[in-house]
């Protein structure tokens, strides 16, 4: 038993300038119980931990692994000390850092308020001059507002089984982000044909015409790895607000910009031309079982 | 002598500095040390964007921010003479995933901050340390959430009219199942007995054949003397227009008219640190909110009996909020069978432009009444206020006109103090948006 202590994995979950939401969207996580065997936390906000964050706040330990939660801010103190020293005094022996959520990923949120002096640990949105350049190497980022539970989970499980974890540019696991949000929408069907929700509340239409939806343009397994195990934004009818990718947050969230009634941005990879010719063909056709409402509750009773 | 006490994991930190005579708690002041600026972020943009950005003020209370979001834009647009008139299904559904938000944090707040806290308070060795109920619980809750809401925490699926979702009845079905499920956990891990017998307790007494985390809670609760210490105001608020709870202003057991017109911030009053919080009162008075409040304003049987015991008591604080989760798992139940999925999810309301006006939304949150107030212009935010649960509870006052928790802490050890504070149940990010 006592052996088996020594074996499991330090980690110091660290926030910056946060609102607690990732720590909260961990707890989800269906295998919370597992993973916290295998794993001792010297330091969570939440959950019960070794030391209290003052301790850990005196920089006389060291963790193996360093999870950041929040925006980075130079000023900003916790339990009195400045979390860059406490951060950058991890950060030093930690073997992987990781950057939970997109305000330690690229600034996010509490990026907005103080756009001078907040980013990420190792991205300042799409640039890398945060305060933790020099650890590029061990740092990974699950972007994310927030970070979906199962993404940690995934990244946590893959470190203790010293398994490699492969990084997109953005230094993100590329089994998480490699695809965009878009796969698996159970709306694609309406997307392939350019059907467009006429408005919101119907399961029924694409959100990217007209509702703001950036699903094909933003990197994240949200509708293959449910959230909370059982739904996505997109399949209960909110658009996709592209809270993975680093100029999070955009703005008119729920409305497509559009040229000349087409959307401006294409899906990723796809030329502008190539996408236009395509809709352009689409739009041809009229479906009409994809005009119509998928189920009519009041008239088939 | 003033020590300096920084308490850790209430969603954040806050500095307590207690003035000390002779190892009892004087008086003491409170500081919320980081500041976010989240009013600031939304003037100049859309007004739909708050339904995305006012859920981050907060990663545990973030769906109640988003529903008086969405309440303050509608009231905007009736204000400009667009009044919209939401579905009944759209406005349960709100109801419910809300509901389901404060479920969530009571189990949270019972398995990862009451029970390691009074353990700690009493040396107790019977209760045990069991964060992953709290946490399993919590889940479940916000799994059900997320068939409607699509996700928790985070969600933006309320929108002016109404709902995004359109939820069909293989939805409702596992709806309805984990609801069972989770009541099933909370009624056998921590109860002790069926939802229904404890919602029928009158009195304190009722409790003593419960064998269960509840009945050893209940039990070191008295045995530290919590029905005697951590008294308030004795005067509640609850603010929030819902099905679950009533609206009104509580002094003892009267029950009074409440308008959130009189509510009104002012700076805290920290003279050790720099605060970045603000003292929300009614009519200049200090007010406790939150489910002990809610369970005054309804006036359950079994709170007012504890209540003309031991007033509002620390424990009677607990109680009420252990009570609350019942009460809420009930109420589920009431709202899923209520649901006509034929209605619509959103019905269709103007152009956001052609908006100019002023609108205020208030919630009951998990830990209080919040209100959010928005100015729009022609679609766009010219100003946008939030007042928070804890600037009401957790607010910082001189010795003479002391708020809620500082009333509750003073004359007691220090140890007893911070145990209190925490009762609570207290939001450092929220406070600081």
């Amino acid at each position: 038993m006592h052996s088996k202590q020594e074996h499991k994995l330090k980690i110091f979950w660290l926030q910056g300038l946060t609102c607690n939401g990732n720590a909260h969207s961990f707890l989800n996580l269906d295998y919370l119980g597992e993973l916290l065997e295998k794993i001792e936390f010297l330091q969570h906000p939440l959950l019960p931990s070794k030391y209290s964050l003052s301790e850990m706040a005196k920089c006389k330990t060291s963790c193996d692994i360093l999870i950041f939660e929040g925006a980075y801010d130079s000023s900003l103190k916790r339990t009195g000390i400045f979390v860059d020293k406490i951060l950058r005094y991890y950060a030093k022996n930690a073997k992987y850092i990781i950057a939970v959520g997109t305000c330690a990923s690229f600034g996010g949120i509490f990026k907005t308020t103080s756009p001078q002096t907040n980013s990420g640990i190792l991205f300042n949105e799409d640039k890398i001059s945060g305060p933790l350049e020099e650890h590029h190497a061990k740092i990974i980022n699950l972007s994310g507002c927030p970070v979906h539970p199962e993404w940690l989970g995934f990244t946590l499980n893959m470190i203790i089984d010293r398994n490699k974890v492969v990084l997109d540019a953005e230094h993100r696991p590329q089994e998480l982000y490699s695809s965009l949000v878009h796969h698996g929408c159970t709306r694609n069907e309406y997307f392939e044909w350019k059907v467009d929700a006429n408005h919101f509340g119907e399961k029924e239409g694409c959100l990217f015409y007209k509702q703001g939806c950036r699903a094909p343009m933003t990197h994240g397994s949200c509708n293959t790895i449910l959230w909370n195990g059982v739904n996505s934004k997109t399949r209960s009818g909110t658009p996709c607000f592209g809270c993975t990718e680093s100029d999070f947050p955009r703005a008119n969230f729920f409305e497509t910009k559009t040229n000349m009634s087409i959307p401006a941005d294409a899906p990723v990879g796809v030329s502008k031309r190539a996408y236009l010719t395509l809709t352009g063909i689409a739009k041809t056709f009229h479906i009409k079982r994809l005009e119509e409402p998928l189920i009519d509750y009041k008239n088939n009773t | 002598m003033i020590t300096k006490i920084i308490l850790e994991q209430i969603e954040g930190e806050a500095s307590l500095y207690f003035d000390m005579k002779e190892n009892i708690v004087d008086f003491v002041t409170i500081a919320f040390p980081h500041f976010r600026g989240m009013e600031k972020m939304l003037e100049g943009k859309n007004a739909l964007d708050a339904l995305v950005i006012t859920p981050r003020v907060c990663g545990i209370c973030g769906h109640s921010h988003l529903l008086a979001s969405v309440r303050a834009i509608e009231d905007a647009y009736k204000n400009s003479g667009f009044a919209i008139a939401v579905t009944k299904k759209a406005s349960k559904v709100r109801e419910l995933t809300l509901i389901l938000e404060l479920i969530q944090n009571h189990l949270k707040w019972i398995y990862l901050v009451l029970v390691p806290h009074l353990k700690e308070l009493s040396g107790s060795e019977e209760l045990l340390n069991t964060p992953l109920k709290g946490a399993y619980g919590a889940s479940l809750a916000t799994k059900i959430l997320a068939i409607f809401a699509g996700q928790w925490p985070h969600s933006s699926y309320m929108i002016p009219g109404g709902i995004t979702s359109d939820f069909t009845y293989v939805d409702l079905t596992k709806a309805k199942s984990h609801l069972q499920k989770l009541t099933e956990y909370f009624e056998t891990e921590t109860l002790g007995v069926s939802v229904e017998e404890f919602l029928s307790f009158e009195s304190c007494k009722d409790f003593v054949s419960i064998e269960s985390d509840f009945a050893k809670i209940e039990q070191l609760l008295i045995d530290s003397g919590m029905q005697k210490k951590g008294h308030a105001k004795d005067a509640f608020l609850s603010i929030g227009i819902h099905e679950f709870s009533h609206a009104a202003k509580v002094k003892g057991t009267k029950l009074f008219k409440v308008a959130s017109k009189y509510v009104q911030t002012q700076d805290a009053y920290a003279p050790d640190e720099k605060s970045y919080a603000k003292n929300a009162l009614y009519k200049n008075q200090f007010y406790e909110t939150g489910p002990l409040a809610r369970c005054m304003a309804k006036e359950f049987k079994l709170i007012k009996n504890i209540h003309r015991r031991f007033k509002d008591s620390a424990y009677t604080r607990v109680m009420a909020r252990i009570y609350e989760t019942a009460h809420l798992l009930v109420f589920c139940k009431k709202l899923l069978a209520e649901i006509d999925i034929g209605d619509k999810s959103c019905v269709e309301s103007v152009p956001l432009k052609n908006i100019s006006g002023v609108g205020e939304g208030v919630v009951e949150a998990p830990r209080g009444s919040l209100i959010h107030r928005v100015e729009i212009k022609e679609g766009i935010i010219k100003s946008y206020k939030i007042i928070t649960p804890t600037q009401y509870n957790i607010a910082s006052s001189t010795k003479e006109n002391p708020s809620p928790a500082q009333q509750a802490m003073i004359n007691l050890s220090q140890a007893d103090a911070k145990f209190i504070f925490r009762t609570f149940d207290v939001c450092s990010v929220c406070t600081t948006h």
